[in-house]
């Protein structure tokens, strides 16, 4: 890890709601007139004390519900806005690409486009020039290069807008929700495209998306923001579990179609996991009677003949592990290789529980962890009880427990 | 990690006068010669007369007001032929007006791409300004093709020493609708209700100016008033050289002092507000 690139320190944004936006010259001028000072506003902090360092080379996601602060945080390290209090200093160039297509102008043809809007994203002229012909590749519109982009189809447009974006190459890369458009395969070439630049490039990416799969994917760190607040950075699995919780969102499958963007490395690659409630009774609610069916799909190409191991490993989100399991030594070949995991009904407590899968060969070699993939949340449920306090422990078994009537004394 | 005192860029809360970042102006050069080219390109290449129109605003608007002004309410026009007369006027302040007209909605008409980009913001009031220059060199062509007539003709002067003062008066005239523009922008980003006052003002500003009358018609207590105005002895000293006359020096130096402070008053409160303003827009 390199030195450090961008460093935040006591950054804060308020914003004052309402009155002043649509803002009126003859009641501020009649206001200032009088001497009459503003009045307390309606107001919200967007950020709060928000302090971080990021290395060079370092890919980092932030994580947060709408309106945690994400977007405005970047916004203020693009300089497109400015904090309220604090400083954000840095090296190098940045370029943000909070949306795709900047300053496109739609009389305008592809070309004009292509460099209009290289050079609002910060691109010299010669970068441009050099870089030209992988653009309009890269785009696969080199046949209406001339064409006004107001003719484009909504996905032509997305795709040279993308493949502008796609070759810049600053210090700095500021990213913020731009896979959310353009068709699957269009997006599966932009996420192996920003791996691309964040691995071989060594350059400095952070990165806002809903997009759970692919934060996991393409970050090394993740930044929880909540309320304006940093409240937590770590490893992405763990923090998408926070996350998960936090927002009572549940994770119960990933599937992947094209084996080069799933996670995993030259070894394993996932193509499902997926947890699969048997539901008891009419309502689809994971509760404690509830049992669970892990199935798993990946791709394994083994460097050499070895048995495979693979292991679940359920925690509680507060970290605890309740179970590690494994399969036996299997001897498995080259290809799809699937496995499952029955996880039975009565036996988890009520609560938050997320899922990591391990990956062993010769049995000590980790070929993979695949953490904090899957996450769930089991609901309580009670018959012939009158109480409603808390059940405490992490496993609720059902076996009996008995006791007897005292012989008397 | 070592602290490193080496930061390239800085991004604090603080909001001082005078803080131009120069420096990334240039570095954005290439955007700013792309977008005089947008300019350029998006007005004339769809519209069905082109880049014809250029010329021919000024043609119509000239000959509407020689029949108004020169025939029908015969405003004397002095040594100089009607035609030019009017045209010197209408071309300097047009080029004043589309400057402060393209400068002055700069944080409105750009609020979509203010908000998802970070370049130098004056970028785009100076590709717009340059964009007018290049209308106003194409305007100045047809000016100067026409003088050339009348000069064979012996109605205007040949060219003599003063003509240095041309691009003077032209280059004062842009940075005079920029420096005013820059100021007003700041102000219509926040007060949406300034439109028709600004529109009006403008109106106003042009009769006030000597675009369809000579300044010698204006006399006594209002004319050291009348000549404050930077716009008056930049049109008469564009026609003076033209036509034969003197141009007034100290009105002249008065003028470029005024725009100078103008100016500097505008990008500094522009620089000063502009990401503020993102926050409103």
């Amino acid at each position: 890890m390199g030195d450090t690139i961008i460093k935040a320190e006591g950054v804060s944004k308020y914003y004052r709601l309402g009155s002043e936006g649509a803002g009126r010259f003859r009641e501020d001028f009649g206001r200032w007139w009088k001497g009459a000072p503003r009045g307390e506003e309606a107001h919200i902090w967007a950020l709060r004390d928000v302090s971080f360092e990021i290395a060079e080379g370092e890919v980092v996601g932030f994580m947060g519900a709408n309106g945690a602060g994400k977007s405005t945080l970047l916004k203020v390290i693009s300089r497109i806005t400015q904090p309220t209090q604090g400083r954000v200093r840095g090296r190098g160039r940045v370029a943000s690409l909070l949306e795709v297509g900047t300053g496109f102008h739609g009389d305008l043809t592809g070309r004009e486009n292509i460099f209009l809007n290289g050079h609002i994203l910060g691109m010299t002229r010669a970068e441009i020039v050099a870089r030209f012909d992988d653009i309009v590749d890269f785009s696969g519109v080199s046949a209406f290069l001339d064409t006004p982009v107001k003719r484009y189809s909504s996905g032509m447009y997305v795709r040279l807008a993308f493949s502008v974006a796609a070759h810049l190459t600053p210090e700095i890369l500021i990213v913020d929700e731009v896979l959310a458009v353009g068709d699957a395969e269009f997006q599966q070439r932009c996420l192996r495209k920003m791996k691309e630049v964040s691995s071989e490039g060594g350059r400095t990416v952070l990165f806002v998306s809903h997009n759970l799969q692919a934060l996991r994917n393409l970050c090394q760190r993740a930044f929880l923001l909540e309320k304006g607040r940093l409240v937590a950075t770590g490893e992405p699995g763990r923090i998408i579990a926070r996350y998960l919780e936090k927002e009572n969102v549940h994770f119960l499958r990933q599937a992947y179609d094209d084996p080069f963007s799933a996670p995993g490395n030259e070894v394993i690659r996932i193509k499902r996991v997926e947890l699969i409630p048997q539901f008891v009774g009419s309502e689809a609610v994971i509760d404690i009677r509830t049992p669970l069916d892990l199935e798993l799909e990946f791709w394994y190409t083994p460097p050499f003949a070895a048995d495979l191991i693979v292991g679940i490993h359920l925690f509680s989100l507060a970290g605890d592990c309740i179970f590690d399991v494994s399969s036996p030594r299997t001897d498995v070949s080259a290809g799809v290789v699937s496995g499952r995991c029955a996880i039975p009904g009565n036996f988890l407590n009520d609560g938050s529980y997320y899922i990591s899968i391990v990956f062993v060969n010769n049995t000590t070699t980790r070929l993979f962890y695949f953490e904090a993939c899957l996450s769930f949340e089991v609901a309580d449920y009670r018959e012939n009880t009158s109480w409603y306090g808390k059940w405490i422990g992490h496993v609720r078994p059902d076996f009996p427990v008995r006791i007897f009537p005292s012989a008397e004394i | 990690m070592p602290e490193m005192n080496d930061w390239d860029w800085e991004i604090d809360a603080g909001r001082r006068w005078f803080r131009w970042e120069l420096g990334d102006l240039g570095r954005y050069r290439d955007l700013l010669l792309r977008l005089v080219r947008r300019d350029l390109l998006a007005n004339y290449q769809q519209t069905m007369l082109g880049a014809f129109w250029i010329l021919l605003q000024p043609i119509l608007t000239t000959l509407v007001y020689w029949v108004i002004f020169g025939r029908i309410v015969k405003v004397p026009t002095g040594s100089a032929p009607p035609l030019l007369f009017y045209l010197s006027g209408i071309i300097v302040w047009n080029f004043f007006s589309d400057c402060l007209n393209g400068t002055m909605y700069t944080f409105l008409t750009n609020a979509q791409m203010f908000n998802k980009v970070y370049f130098p913001r004056l970028i785009v009031p100076l590709s717009g300004v340059l964009a007018h220059g290049v209308r106003l060199g194409v305007q100045l062509v047809l000016f100067f093709g026409i003088y050339v007539y009348y000069a064979f003709s012996g109605a205007v002067p040949a060219p003599g020493l003063d003509w240095f003062l041309l691009p003077v008066f032209f280059l004062l005239t842009g940075l005079f609708g920029l420096g005013m523009g820059l100021a007003v922008s700041v102000l219509t980003a926040r007060y949406r209700d300034l439109d028709y006052t600004l529109q009006f003002v403008l109106r106003l500003w042009m009769f006030a100016s000597p675009v369809v009358y000579p300044a010698g018609l204006v006399h006594g207590a209002l004319r050291p008033w009348f000549w404050l105005n930077p716009l008056t002895p930049l049109i008469e000293g564009f026609r003076a050289v033209c036509f034969g006359g003197a141009v007034d020096y100290t009105y002249l130096g008065v003028c470029a002092f005024v725009v100078i402070l103008i100016l500097v008053g505008g990008v500094s409160l522009f620089k000063r507000q502009e990401r503020r303003l993102t926050d409103f827009i």
